[in-house]
């Protein structure tokens, strides 16, 4: 196996998106929790008033609402930029819905 | 109030269903129609691997979109409040992760191989027919609850729709006489004893079972795919009437979440009611009836169950109850509802919330960790929120009833363009659900007892207070939509893994297309006659139920799939032992729980404080990587058939 090349362009192509979007969700993980972690478990004061940004709390509109948004961002841009399309290959169902299919 | 609004809305909701059913038997004879001259297996069982754009982006966000989507989710909202927009957050990166991470490769391979299902898969990429029955029996193992817990959500759901159509109650009254009739008999024992049957959730659980079973049956995965089109697009416009309609009725969000800042959870109450005039004669104190102490400013109270109070009674004790315990919602709901003449006299508190009512967590609805019934940690403390940042994207990633769909895209182009839309699908959903819910909580004070009601409730509700109750027959559509779309899903699944890798791999491998497609239709239809059945007297604590199986699920596959996708040195031993450590670490977890005092299988001991997907996740990924390392290598001609370019010379 040592000298094989694992050299499919689909399978090199797929890791290198993959590791991409494990960055996209570890930046939204490390975002998200400790920025709501910071500023939303924080108790109101008796007779305080929450501050609210567009009518939610502000931990959630910073928190969650404006990364939610960057991440839809982040995602079309993957899928505009980033995720190639290669070809498949052929369905083969000729091959496999035929008695011969068992391996 | 709520009953009242309930009925206007409830024969739009029965016309709603009628339309609705009818136009998913119409899809299912379309699509069986499209099986003829097609390979049998692969279309019934995978589209013919042609799903384009919005075929494939809408079933994909439609088979998430389970009954929890508009039944638990916003249940959750109302009883928590604000902290739901942290619980859900991971599904801003849900579609790229769960699409895009293993799409792609998972359809090359599928393809390369003929696989239609995820055990076959596996079978193939390893050359190993073991691993493929290991494969089969977790996912017929975990599937097998699943279908049973959706069946009983899908029948509660139809049930909330239609519990005030006269028809409904014509029925229900027809068959209690009918099992008085035969209270004696063999199949009145399985169902239990007569005077506890809910005549009403078994006729509506195979009313809708049915549906399900013979739709998924005669049309296969095409039908599936199709209706699940239909549904997510009754999904996305449901929410988008809701949102509008709850932010202007509801004064704005600001105002909204002023409300909620000032609100403390209910105080659980034993009630003695007295009234100053005895009653005439013998009459139903209905639940959720406003009530009040003769205090200066008075108490408020709304009873949590119906009682029948008898002709003279000028008292009565220990009625079950809720309290309203700030000031500002008192004020509120005296001005907004309804009273009885009866004064509550006495009231003892028999549970408090254990977070949420003390001076120091002020504005709890509005702040993390949440009010919290039975825990002093709150809804959600930091360690839970990282454990469900993990549990949506991450072990949404190892749902096999995901990967099967994203064996059957046409092409990468398609599968580019599905992302994007179920992105934004996702985004227009599920925020909006909290928002929308979050004003349910200032809007329909006094269901804390019944919060799942809460969806239904919301849609007559807001429709009928712009004078279109007409309206929400299509709002409580989507979450009746949202759990067929769940179920038919499972059931394929269930059926494909015993077809194909049970019964055509394993026994008979010379099967003609005639016996498989009579296997493929019996198959379906006794799988989701022995759902039905289970729903009959279903287990307890199904919500539990099914996050366990999600959890279960991601823990058993995520890993072995990933390395089988991208790692050429990962291994069949390597990938079993992956697929068991999750499986048993995950299960482990919940032994742990159950075996603590007090403890149940439902409520898993919490390692780190981390949930049992994570534990699961981890041991999983341990155990892949030592015993591949451990063990030989896979043959070149493995690798080479899933590594390396097509048409490479061999060395």
């Amino acid at each position: 196996m040592s000298q094989l090349k694992c050299d499919d362009p689909v399978f090199l192509h797929t890791r290198r998106e993959a590791l991409l979007i494990l960055a996209v969700w570890a930046a939204c993980l490390c975002w998200v929790v400790p920025y709501c972690a910071t500023y939303g478990y924080r108790p109101l004061p008796e007779g305080t008033e929450p501050e609210l940004v567009l009518g939610m709390p502000g931990w959630v509109f910073w928190g969650v609402a404006v990364p939610w948004g960057a991440a839809s961002l982040a995602s079309l841009a993957m899928c505009l930029f980033v995720i190639q399309d290669d070809d498949l290959g052929e369905a083969p169902e000729s091959r496999h819905d035929t008695s011969e299919s068992a391996v | 109030m709520t009953c009242c609004l309930l009925a206007v809305g409830s024969n739009a909701a029965l016309v709603t269903f009628l339309v609705y059913t009818a136009a998913v038997f119409v899809i299912a004879w379309a699509a069986n129609r499209m099986l003829t001259g097609k390979a049998f297996l692969s279309e019934y069982f995978l589209g013919s691997r042609s799903l384009g754009m919005w075929a494939f982006a809408l079933t994909f966000a439609a088979t998430s979109a389970s009954g929890g989507t508009f039944t638990g989710f916003p249940a959750k909202i109302y009883s928590h409040g604000w902290i739901l927009a942290l619980w859900i957050a991971s599904y801003m990166v849900v579609p790229i992760c769960t699409m895009g991470f293993v799409g792609k490769r998972i359809n090359q391979l599928a393809r390369r191989c003929g696989a239609i299902t995820v055990p076959d898969l596996l079978r193939d990429r390893f050359g190993s027919p073991a691993f493929g029955l290991i494969a089969t029996a977790l996912l017929v193992f975990f599937m097998a609850f699943n279908l049973v817990a959706q069946f009983k959500a899908g029948s509660t759901i139809l049930k909330t729709l239609i519990l005030d159509v006269p028809l409904y109650g014509w029925c229900v009254h027809q068959l209690q006489v009918f099992g008085q009739q035969h209270a004696d008999s063999v199949w009145m024992a399985f169902l239990g004893p007569h005077a506890v049957v809910d005549w009403g959730y078994l006729m509506c659980l195979v009313l809708f079972g049915v549906a399900v079973i013979a739709y998924t049956t005669y049309g296969g995965f095409r039908a599936v795919v199709w209706t699940d089109v239909m549904q997510g697009v009754v999904m996305v416009i449901g929410v988008l009437i809701m949102l509008p309609l709850a932010l202007s009725q509801v004064g704005g969000l600001s105002n909204a979440t002023r409300q909620l800042a000032k609100m403390t959870p209910p105080r659980i109450v034993s009630l003695d009611l007295r009234w100053e005039q005895p009653a005439s004669e013998e009459y139903r104190l209905p639940r959720e009836t406003w009530l009040k102490s003769g205090d200066q400013p008075p108490r408020i109270f709304w009873t949590t169950e119906g009682i029948i109070v008898p002709a003279g009674a000028v008292e009565m004790a220990d009625v079950k109850g809720m309290e309203v315990t700030s000031t500002d919602e008192c004020q509120r709901v005296q001005q907004q509802m309804e009273f009885d003449s009866a004064e509550v006299a006495a009231a003892r508190v028999v549970e408090e919330y254990q977070y949420g009512m003390a001076k120091n967590q002020g504005g709890s609805y509005v702040t993390g960790p949440g009010p919290m019934r039975g825990d002093a940690d709150g809804f959600l403390p930091l360690g839970v929120a990282v454990s469900f940042f993990f549990m949506w994207a991450i072990s949404g990633t190892g749902q096999p009833q995901y990967m099967v769909r994203l064996m059957a895209f046409k092409d990468a182009r398609t599968l580019r363009r599905a992302i994007m839309t179920v992105t934004l699908y996702f985004g227009v959903i599920y925020f909006p659900l909290v928002i929308i819910f979050c004003c349910a909580r200032v809007m329909l004070p006094g269901l804390d007892h019944d919060p799942d009601s809460i969806m239904p409730r919301m849609a007559v509700h807001l429709t009928t207070n712009v004078g279109h109750g007409w309206l929400a027959g299509l709002l409580i559509a989507a979450p009746f939509a949202a759990v067929m779309s769940t179920v038919d899903s499972f059931l394929l699944v269930v059926s494909s893994s015993l077809v194909r890798d049970v019964w055509q791999r394993n026994i008979d491998p010379d099967a003609s297309e005639k016996t498989i497609k009579r296997m493929s239709y019996w198959t379906t239809l006794v799988i989701g006659l022995i759902a039905l059945l289970g729903a009959v007297n279903p287990p307890r604590f199904l919500q539990d139920i099914i996050v366990y199986v999600g959890s279960g699920l991601a823990a058993a596959f995520l890993v072995p799939v990933v390395a089988a996708l991208y790692w050429p040195r990962s291994n069949s031993v390597g990938c079993i032992a992956g697929m068991l450590g999750g499986f048993g670490a995950h299960l482990g977890m919940h032994i742990w729980g159950m075996l603590l005092p007090g403890g149940k299988f439902v409520e898993p001991y919490l390692l780190f404080g981390l949930s049992p997907v994570l534990i699961g996740l981890t041991s999983s990924l341990v155990a892949t990587i030592l015993l591949t390392l451990a063990t030989r290598p896979p043959s070149e001609d493995l690798v080479r058939r899933f590594f390396a370019r097509p048409g490479a010379p061999v060395a």
